[in-house]
Parts: structure tokens; sequence; C-alpha cells
């Protein structure tokens, strides 16, 4: 079950990093990733049973996500249209494309080689075979994130920071913020693309209905773990994000366990997020209640 | 302080998770089921039931650990993780539930038996040739279309289009389609469907639809039969028919339906876990099944409602379900 | 040299709320010239400097900086030779990133922001001998974010993060006053110091009639979008404060106030 939390977590750790970058960083409720999470997982679906090696097919749906980041930022910043509502439009679109790449509502690859089940893992003796899985995703999920902390130290992250925390200040170093959001928003939907497409390689189906709530999933992964170890400044704030998944994954599991209902579990969600919130009221700023 | 009992908390609730489930003699089941619904509630009972025939009861020798999805997918896919590892059998009913069951199942060698999937076949949970993937076998619940087709034929001799409403995203409809289209020559009929991506869009495509054709025929779409309400009515208004795919959207007013008795679906895939935990065949042995007899449901107020007879020949056969 | 021709500026076109705030403004500032503009708030000082930076939009008119007309181009593109600092101390800096990292970012200015480290380990020292003249203590708090700072402290900052690479315009928007007396007048020094060290053509809003007086070589009123005042070289160094406020005085009856 431990497995089965960490496994689930860490996937959900991708798409924590992502929304870490809109929610926290760009101070932007990007309802996109509803979409590009399934998106990249139909991608990477798709590709696999074309034959393409599953390791390929995650850059691929990373690909995909980064350029439903470019729309949802194009129409927000060349069309101004409000962020939230940006969100929603490439979301609802991008369920048509969903279904138009997928074909179908479901695609199973049950039958081919995936990214944890190929002729190696086959190979590998018991005592590791159990962990090749969740090593895979903790190294992909650990890539994802030391790249990003490079990244948000590097000339290009310190303007992405500075459009979320002072739009104005990257006007006056004369730079477009418009291209920096964008920017910011294809890198974010990329990694969300990329959770989508590693649980898709994990659980080996695509499903259309996959993405729904993955904003909430998200953002509570992203509260929970910023809150809890807000004080800790030498932590970094994708590591806290990447823990937060792994509780809110591991509550749930909790949850389920105590036999409590899934009709109930929205609720429980909501009522954790609120608990964690007040308790971490004191210092916070930025983080407006969009969600 | 606050920041020290969260962490003291989720350290405990790590702890609690890593306890291993209790050891008895029970056998444990998992019913993972994927959305709240009358047809699905009646195949989880009808595969305790089952079970219950051959021996196998709960609370004496069996323990089950029901868990319901609520559509959420995410949510499946953990349930499945939590309740494989302690589970000796899992239940799972509808397609995602059962996939993500089969996904983790597949490598810990615990049988999942599967119902209330229309097309095992396409969900990859069954090999094109009949035979199972690994140790997963059920039934499934793949609509009776040619004898609705002949039943719309018996009841209306004269129609020449049925339409067909559905929801693209489902991914159950697909088969059924496919099916009727094959199947609708032989019985002199044309199809015309309708896809939708939403509820909301049922009343545009019915005023497009409902002109085109003399009938409606209805599949297991959920978003559709959700809607059945306004279907009807729109269709009363018009003077065209619809049939149903079950005995519940008959009750609610579809003139009749070749449908599956869910409940009897469920029974027979509990004989089937039965000969799996008995030890008579491994999951793996046992070819998936599909429920070959329909029953016949009519619904007498709508049939005087739009001037149909019962012609003499499916009369005995007809459950008549008309609310009194 | 800097122009204004002939810029008029309607807010508000076409509702009732319409009011035209510039019908053929025009205004030439000299380069290297610090000139100081004072007048009552709804004057159109900063709806000028808005202009200046391409904020606004105007309806008709022209902006020339050295012949070149810049009417249509872009605000952040007009940055790369101007530098701002605004009123509000919040709005110069990045409060959630460190002093280092706010520093580092404007000292790229006007190079290209990729893939590189963002901060050059060699130029620390560099920063620490900005900040350290200053006696405010921040060469030692490199590592705070700036979001931790006092609004004076985040202010002189801002100051030195618009005018750490080479600009040719410094445009300050009122940048004293919402600081207490005493820190005022220490940026208000560190201001005069720069533009003068830089030679930099600045145009300095301000409520404080003194530094409009005491700083600059050229001042300016403005009222209801017309320049009322403008007074250079000699004639600027003989009017006082109390000359600026007697006209502001009369101003305020011919308006009825």
């Amino acid at each position: 079950m431990i497995l089965g939390i960490l496994e689930q977590g860490l996937i959900y750790g991708i798409l924590a990093l992502g929304l870490l970058i809109t929610y926290r960083i760009l101070d932007f409720p990007d309802l996109t990733v509803d979409s590009s999470f399934p998106l990249g997982a139909a991608v990477s679906a798709v590709l696999t049973l074309k034959g393409m090696p599953p390791a390929l097919t995650l850059f691929c749906g990373m690909v995909a996500g980064a350029l439903a980041g470019l729309v949802t930022g194009f129409i927000h910043v060349k069309c101004k249209v409000r962020d939230l509502l940006s969100g929603i439009i490439t979301m609802t679109a991008l369920y048509s494309v969903n279904l138009r790449i997928a074909g179908k509502a479901n695609v199973p690859i049950f039958g081919t080689e995936t990214l944890f089940r190929n002729s190696f893992t086959k190979a590998l003796p018991d005592w590791i075979a159990d962990y090749s899985t969740l090593i895979l995703i903790l190294l992909i999920t650990l890539i994802a994130k030391l790249l990003l902390d490079l990244f948000l130290k590097t000339k290009a992250g310190y303007l992405l920071r500075a459009a979320g925390d002072n739009a104005s200040v990257v006007t006056t170093l004369a730079k477009d913020q418009g291209s920096v959001k964008i920017i910011g928003l294809m890198i974010a939907n990329a990694l969300v693309a990329l959770a989508g497409a590693v649980m898709c390689q994990q659980q080996r189906f695509f499903d259309i209905s996959m993405g729904t709530g993955t904003m909430v999933i998200g953002l509570a992964s992203v509260i929970i773990g910023t809150n809890l170890f807000k004080n800790m400044t030498f932590m970094k704030s994708t590591t806290m994000a990447l823990i937060g998944s792994i509780l809110y994954k591991a509550c749930v599991s909790l949850a389920i366990s105590m036999g409590l209902e899934a009709t109930d579990m929205k609720l429980i969600t909501a009522v954790l997020f609120l608990l964690i919130l007040v308790a971490g009221q004191a210092k916070r700023k930025k983080v407006r209640i969009h969600a | 302080m606050k920041k020290l009992t969260a962490m003291i908390l989720s350290l405990m609730m790590l702890l609690a998770l890593a306890s291993p489930a209790l050891a008895d003699d029970m056998i444990n089941i998992g019913i993972i089921q994927f959305a709240e619904h009358g047809s699905l509630d009646n195949c989880r009972e009808g595969f305790i039931e089952g079970l219950a025939e051959e021996g196998f009861i709960e609370g004496q020798n069996v323990t089950f650990n029901l868990q319901n999805a609520q559509t959420d997918m995410a949510i499946a896919s953990q349930i499945a993780s939590v309740l494989v590892p302690k589970s000796d059998m899992i239940c799972a009913i509808a397609t995602p539930a059962a996939q993500a069951a089969f996904n983790y199942a597949q490598d810990e060698e615990v049988p999942v038996i599967y119902t209330a999937i229309t097309d095992p076949v396409g969900a990859a949970l069954a090999n094109a040739d009949g035979t199972n993937p690994g140790q997963i076998t059920g039934t499934s619940d793949l609509l009776a279309v040619e004898a609705q087709l002949k039943m719309i034929r018996a009841l209306m001799p004269d129609a020449k289009k049925i339409g067909i409403l559905y929801v693209t995203s489902e991914t159950n409809n697909t088969l059924p389609l496919n099916m009727y289209n094959e199947l609708a020559p032989v019985y002199g009929f044309e199809i015309v469907a309708k896809g939708i991506s939403a509820g909301a869009d049922i009343p545009l495509a019915l005023d497009s639809l409902l002109p085109q054709v003399d009938c409606l025929s209805n599949l297991t779409d959920n978003t559709v039969v959700s809607y059945l309400a306004m279907v009807l009515e729109m269709a009363g208004e018009a003077g065209k028919p619809v049939f149903g795919s079950e005995i519940e959207q008959v009750k609610l007013g579809c003139v009749a339906a070749e449908g599956l008795e869910y409940l009897e679906l469920g029974r027979q895939t509990g004989r089937m876990a039965a000969k799996v935990l008995k030890g008579e065949a491994k999951a793996s042995e046992i070819p998936f099944e599909l429920i070959t007899n329909s029953y016949l449901y009519v619904n007498k107020t709508a049939m005087a409602q739009f001037g149909i007879e019962l012609p003499a020949d499916l009369a005995d056969r007809a459950n008549d379900v008309t609310p009194q | 040299m800097l122009e204004f021709q002939s810029i008029s500026k309607v807010y508000n076109p076409g509702t009732v709320h319409e009011t035209l705030l510039f019908q053929d403004f025009s205004l030439s500032i000299e380069d290297h010239s610090f000139v100081t503009v004072v007048g009552s708030n709804g004057s159109g000082k900063t709806s000028m400097l808005n202009i200046l930076c391409g904020t606004i939009p105007v309806e008709s008119g022209k902006i020339l900086i050295g012949g070149q007309d810049i009417t249509k181009m872009k605000e952040f593109k007009r940055y790369r030779r101007m530098g701002r600092v605004y009123q509000d101390p919040a709005k110069g800096t990045c409060p959630t990133m460190t002093i280092l990292e706010n520093l580092s970012m404007a000292d790229n200015k006007g190079k290209p922001y990729g893939l590189t480290r963002g901060t050059n380990k060699a130029r620390i020292q560099d920063y620490k001998d900005m900040l350290a003249p200053l006696g405010l203590g921040l060469e030692d708090k490199l590592g705070i974010p700036v979001g931790n700072l006092s609004g004076g402290q985040r202010q002189t900052l801002a100051l030195l993060m618009a005018t750490m690479t080479p600009i040719d315009f410094l445009i300050l928007d009122e940048h004293t006053a919402a600081l207490d007396p005493k820190t005022a007048e220490i940026v208000m020094e560190l201001t005069n110091k720069i533009v003068r060290e830089k030679n930099l053509t600045t145009l300095m809003v301000t409520h404080n009639l003194r530094h409009a007086v005491e700083y600059g070589d050229r001042l300016l009123m403005m009222h209801q979008g017309q320049i009322v005042l403008d007074k250079g070289g000699e004639e600027k160094k003989q009017t006082k404060v109390d000359d600026l406020l007697s006209i502001f005085n009369s101003i305020s009856i011919e308006c009825g106030n």
C-alpha cells in the first residue's frame, strides 16, 4: 500500500510541480490542467500503441502539454481574456482534441510494452522487480524537480518568478511580461502533461475522464506542502509540493482503508484543504483563493 | 508546534497505512464499483447472491470490502492500489474499475472478476481470440442489439429509420453502435446516430434528429439515460416512440426494451467467481461470458400512446412493467 | 532631445465619464537635463509620464526621442532606454525574491534572459560595494526576500535597480511620496547623486515643493493638462518654495476652490 501511495504521490507530484508554477509563481488559476493531464495520457497511449518507445511518448506528451499552455497563454495575453476564463476555454476545447487524438474515450495499453512493464523490467530479479516501477517514477519525478529547480535559478527563471511576483518589474526590465507568462504556462502544462503520460503508462490505459479534478488534486498538494513546511526556509518549494502530493495521496488511501466512501471523498478533501489553509493563514500574502 | 502536530499526524497516517490487513480465515473480496448507478448496484447485489448460492456467504466465510469510485479515475486507481494487496479476489464493476484493478492485480496474481463491461476486448481485458490476458475474467453486458432490432421490427412494421442519441465520450457506446449499424439493414432499418458531448446538448440534438426518424432506440449511455425524462417528453411531442435498453427505462416510459437483467448478470458473475475460489478453474482459464438471453419489457401506457400493438408471438414472453 | 508633440489624451472616450486631459500638449526636454514637475492632483503629471513610457496610449500627437518617433512603440521596449521608479515602493521590486536575485535580474537588463545562471557570483562584491555606502545595512542582507524590507529600503533598491544598467532616461513618479521625511531625504540625495554621476535625462514628478526647487535644473508646474510654469537656468535657481505656493493658491482660486 505504501508502494501504491508513493507511486501515485510521485506521479501526481509532477503535476504539483506544474501547478506550483501557475498557482504559486505566476499566480494564475490555470484550469487548462484538467485537460492537459489527459492530453499527455492520450498522446502517450496512442503513440505507445503505434510502437513508439514509451519513454519517447512521455516527451511527446510534454510537447503537447506545452502547446496547450501556449494556447491558454495566447488567449490570455493576446486576446486579453481573463486568466480563469482562458484556462476554461482551452480546457473545454482540449476535451474534444483529446477524444480526437485518442480516437475513443478509453484506450487500454495492457497488450503492449509500457514504460514500467517491458522485457527489461521482466528480466529484473524479484527483489527489485517489485520496486522497479517506483524507482523509475522516482527517477522521472526527481529529474523533473531538479530541472525545474535549476531553471528557477537561471535568468529566465528569475524573470518567470518576477512575472508572478511583480509584473511591472518585468516591463521596466524591457521584457514583455506577456511572453514570460506564456512561457510559464507552457512549462507548467508540459509538466502536467508529463504527469498524465506517466500516469497512463503506470495504469496502462487512457480514459477521457481521467482529468476530472486534476486541478484540485494538484492544488491541494501544493497547498498542503507549502503550508506544512513553510517555516522550513531551507526547503525548496518544489520539494514541498512533492511531499504535499504524497501526503495528499496518503490521506486518500487512509480514507479508503478506513472504509470511507468515495461519495464523501470530495467533502473530506475540502475539509482537509480548509484546515491546512486556516492552519497556515498567518503570513500568506500571495495565495488567493481562486480555486 | 502546529507544524510538529501536523508532521506527527502525517507520520501516524503513514504508519496506519503500513499496518497489514488483519489475517484470518475469511476470504477477502474487494469490490470496486466505478459509479453509483442502478444497473451497477444490481450487478453487485447479483454477484454477492451468486457467490452465496455456491456457499460463499458474507460474514461466514467471505468478507466483502466495497469501494465506489464515484466516477473518479484517480480514486479508482487508488482504490485498486489499496484493495488489491489485501484481497484474495477483486470484483470490478464497469470498465475503468476493471482496468485499474487489473493493472495492480496482474503482477500479484490476484484474480479479477469483472462485470458490466460492454466490450472486454476493446478494453484490453480480454484478447481478441476470447482468451484472457491474465488472471482475469468476467461477464459482459453487451446489449442484445439483434433482439432489439427484431422487436422494433415486430412492433413497428413500417418503420424505416431508427435514431440513436449517444455521448461520444462514453466508451461503452462504440461497440453496440457498430452492431446497430451492421445489423440494421438485415431488418430493413437505417440508423441515424447523433453524437453529443454533454447532456445539455440533448434538446438541440433531438430537435434535429426527431424529424428524420421513425423512432428512437437507447444505448446504455449513462448521460442519455440520465436525461431520459426530457428525451421521452420531446419524442412524445413529436409522436415518435422511444425504445429502451433495460427495464428501468421502460418503467420510466419507453415503449419496450430487449434488456439485460443486471441482477442475473451479477449472479452469473458470482458463480464464475465461486469456480475460481473453489479452485475448479483459474480465472485465466475461464473465457468471459456474455448474457445471451434478453428479456422483453413493455410499457402498455406508452404503447397505447403511440398506437402500438403487441404481436401475439411476443405477448407471451413480454414482461409488463407499466407503472400502476 | 525628448519631445511631446501636440499630444491629446481623452479618458473614457464615448462615455459619460469622458474627460479631456491633454489637448495639443507639447513639451521638449533637452538631453541630460534634470526636470522637476509639480502640480495639483489630476493636473496630468503622472499621465504625462505614463504616456512617455507607453503605459497609456494617446489619441493623437507624437512622442519623439532624439528625433525617433516612439508613439507606437510597446511599453516594454521603451524601457530599454529608460528606468522608472514608482511612488509605491512595492512596485519596483519583487517581494518574494531576495535582494541578490532582484539586483542580479536588474543587472542583466538589456541582455538576453536565457538559461544561464541567474546570479553572476563575480558581481556579488560589486553589489555589496554599491549598497554599503547607503548605510542601510543592505549589503549584509543579500539573501533575504525584499518583501521583508522597509519601504525606504525597498525604494532605494528600486532606484538602484532602475539605474544599474546604462540608460538615457530616468522617470521618477513621486518616488519619495510614500516615505517618511528622513528616508525621503536620503533617497532624494541618492537620486541626485546618481542622476549627476550618470548624466541622465530625468523627469521627476513630486509633491514636495522643496525638492522641486532644490533639485534639478528646470522646473515645470502643470495644471489641467497644461504647463503653467516653466523655469530653467538662473530663473529656476531664484525660485523659492513660497513663489510656487502662491502660484498654486492663485490657480486654486481661479478654479473656484
